[in-house]
């Protein structure tokens, strides 16, 4: 217990550090301050997956039951997605300035909740909860690198000219940032499906129905259709530009309250699986 | 004439405007489900929030908010947004139809095609030879995520043709999808059905306390029982509790076992299109009723559900009539007390609470008995408690399409992850040579899944043919 707080804190001490870095790398125009933000991030990733590693070796399930272990688990492939866009493409580490403080915020506000291990029961012992949990967390560390990157592209869309066009200048140009927002939403999209469509199956052994238009179920749909409505209004109505960046800005904070915020606000059977403020 | 509307009203609903706007209706109307409690007027969460929300009542009740996922309203919006997805799957397989051709002329494309069909051409340092123009093109654009292929005179980066096909896949998938659930619902039946631990009943309606099933669900032919064999109330399988787990076995009209097995949460019972989940369950009081020779001529399983309401704990899902009389009894089981509650099972010593009432409701007779025991009825005849034991309330749901649902989601999946995954685009460059100087002829088509851009694409190919930025690449 006391090696998985320590290694948690350590987690979060690093994303702490990582969010400063890029900060400061981003608005004094130190490039490599940004590049020590990536490591930095990369330190906490190795740091957190070694505490959710010891837990898991302790409770006996994944990261997958209670507020606490699905936000961590949140942020876990959050940064996770973030490292790997920038070790395929360097020029990509300015987005950490709307990414890192994200995982940073849901790490620490996980780490206030209460920490109770949820035992696991008949209806959560199924590989395909795992598999669903695994695909939230898939598309939310798509979704979350959508934001970032729509963050980035707003900022610097309001000073095309000023110093924050300077100070971004090492990203890819606005329409190519603007494309990898629109292929981090895609790839989303797909995880996201998958993650209704394993929930579905999973609701239908353990329940025997595979959609109840539970809180959770609904506004998984709903978020669903937003990213939907996003990539037609991209594909199809050829919406560019900050009004696009800022659909892709609005919606991740959807998703997440999807995933961790709704049993606080409403009464649902996935209480206690994922939500936050109604564990067991 | 008549052709005209016809064609207006396709093209209407074909149009990308019309499915958006569809969708983002779809998803407003579930953010506003989700505030609202859903079910009939009478349920309590219901008629609470309309106390609460006199004038937004009056909104939610007109357009059908408290039964949003089947209200005509939603329905509506979802038969045309069917209809949208089938036009659209179409529009979208034309689409791929044509590009796949291109895409399949392209990879086979020359250096004279290029240069008859191009969009952009880039002034390259004269000093460089053709050969090399298209070397430092090709390495450009494969640091900006490009892999182009060098071939005579010619440099092509061309997806393959089938990486056009997952948008239509999955949009077909959808509609699938959506026909699917709704037909689906036609032949579904899903009820619950209380089985005492021993007895059996036939898979029909009867059988059932509580059945939904679809208009065109038949249960002609259906001829299998159902039987619980067993009940353990705390099964443990692989270090976890599976919680209360039957036995259940079905058979077929001669009796044979079809399938038999302990059914929990994640591993159901599955035959055919049937599947069986364990739903709840509760205590049964078996009895019997002799004549006055001794001779039995009633038995039954009295199936009890728990409950916190009443002094026993247990209460009878319906109280039995005696046979050939107009004389009730209801039987509880008395549960074992803790501090703080009752223990939801078979007390330590069991003993049944039996209540018998005449025709007008009157007690007649008010006792308790232990396994074994003969109770005396008015009748003449002896009621016998022969044991106390478990009943298991079981979901039964028999629906065809779930296979059918399975596959489609498959096939969605591998669609959208094509739609996803694989790029469709077309890059292609020639040299072009004349008396003005050496060009770099490019004809791009970036369809899809394409992060560069035909910015990016000309500045770097500007930035490394041009002899202003012919060292930075080096």
């Amino acid at each position: 217990m006391t090696t998985e707080i320590v290694l948690t804190f350590l987690a979060l001490t690093a994303y702490a550090v990582a969010s400063a870095l890029v900060a400061i790398g981003v608005i004094f125009t130190k490039e490599v301050f940004t590049r020590r933000a990536v490591w930095a991030a990369g330190a906490g990733l190795a740091l957190q997956t070694a505490s959710l590693g010891v837990r898991w070796a302790r409770v006996g399930h994944g990261p997958y039951l209670g507020f606490y272990e699905v936000a961590a688990a949140l942020v876990l492939f959050t940064v996770a997605a973030y490292v790997f866009a920038v070790w395929r493409s360097p020029r990509l580490s300015a987005a950490g300035i709307g990414v890192m403080p994200v995982a940073l915020l849901l790490l620490g506000g996980s780490m206030l909740a209460q920490n109770v291990e949820v035992p696991m029961t008949a209806k959560l012992s199924s590989w395909w909860l795992a598999l669903h949990v695994l695909f939230a967390n898939l598309a939310f560390g798509a979704f979350a690198l959508s934001f970032g990157c729509a963050i980035v592209y707003v900022v610097r869309e309001r000073s095309t000219e000023g110093a924050w066009a300077k100070r971004f200048e090492k990203l890819p140009i606005q329409d190519v940032l603007e494309n990898l927002t629109v292929r981090y939403v895609l790839i989303g999209f797909l995880f996201w499906t998958i993650m209704i469509a394993t929930g579905a199956i999973w609701a239908n052994e353990a329940w025997g129905r595979y959609w109840g238009w539970d809180p959770i179920e609904t506004w998984s749909l709903i978020v669903w259709l937003i990213y939907a409505v996003y990539l037609h209004v991209r594909f199809t109505l050829k919406w560019a530009g900050q009004r696009l960046a800022w659909f892709a800005i609005i919606a991740m904070p959807l998703a997440l309250f999807a995933l961790v915020g709704i049993p606080a606000a409403f009464n649902t059977p996935h209480a206690g699986i994922g939500g936050l403020g109604k564990d067991f | 004439m008549t052709t005209r509307p016809v064609q207006r009203a396709l093209r209407f609903l074909a149009s990308a405007r019309l499915a958006t706007l569809l969708i983002a209706f779809v998803g407003a109307w579930s953010i506003l489900a989700s505030f609202v409690p859903q079910g009939d007027a009478e349920a309590p969460a219901v008629a609470e929030w309309a106390a609460a929300h006199a004038g937004a009542e009056i909104v939610v009740a007109a357009v059908g908010l408290h039964h949003a996922f089947t209200a005509p309203l939603f329905l509506a919006a979802i038969s045309v947004l069917g209809i949208s997805t089938a036009l659209c799957a179409w529009e979208r397989t034309r689409v791929a139809s044509r590009r796949a051709r291109v895409l399949r002329d392209a990879r086979a494309t020359d250096a004279a095609a290029v240069l008859a069909n191009h969009e952009l051409e880039v002034p390259c340092d004269p000093a460089l030879d053709p050969g090399e123009i298209l070397d430092r093109a090709a390495r450009t654009l494969r640091e900006i995520g490009i892999k182009a292929e060098r071939r005579d005179g010619v440099i092509v980066a061309a997806s393959s043709s089938w990486s056009v096909w997952g948008s239509p896949i999955f949009h077909w998938a959808l509609l699938a999808l959506i026909i699917t659930v709704a037909v689906g619902g036609l032949w579904r039946s899903s009820g619950l059905m209380g089985l005492a631990v021993g007895s059996s009943a036939p898979d029909a309606p009867a059988s059932y306390g509580l059945l939904n099933d679809g208009p065109l669900r038949s249960w002609d032919g259906i001829k299998r029982t159902i039987s619980v064999d067993a009940f353990d109330v705390t099964y443990q399988y692989g270090g976890v509790n599976r919680g209360p787990t039957p036995t259940v076995t079905v058979t077929d009209a001669q009796g044979a076992v079809i399938k038999s097995q302990q059914v929990y949460p994640n591993k159901t019972l599955k035959t055919g299109s049937l599947t069986i989940y364990p739903s709840d369950y509760g205590l049964a009081a078996y009895v019997s009723v002799l004549d006055a020779t001794g001779a039995e001529i009633q038995r039954s399983a009295e199936r009890l559900d728990f409950s916190g309401r009443t002094e026993d704990g247990t209460v009878p899902i319906a109280p039995l009539t005696l046979v050939g009389t107009d004389l009730t009894v209801a039987i509880s089981v008395p549960l074992d007390r803790v501090q703080g509650g009752m223990i939801a099972r078979v007390p330590r010593e069991p003993k049944a609470h039996v209540v018998i009432t005449g025709s007008d409701g009157g007690v007649l007779l008010d006792a308790e008995m232990v396994p074994g025991q003969d109770l005396a009825l008015p009748t003449g005849d002896t009621l016998r408690l022969l044991d106390v034991g478990y009943y298991a309330r079981l979901q039964l749901v028999d629906d065809p399409s779930i296979p059918v649902l399975y596959a489609v989601l498959v096939i969605a999946m591998i669609g959208l992850g094509l739609a996803t995954l694989l790029r469709q685009q077309i890059v292609s460059a020639a040299v072009v040579e004349s008396a003005e100087g050496k060009r770099l002829a490019v004809r791009m088509r970036l369809w899809r899944n394409v992060t560069s851009s035909r910015t990016e694409i000309e500045r770097e190919l500007t930035d490394v043919l041009g002899t202003s930025g012919e060292g930075s690449h080096e």
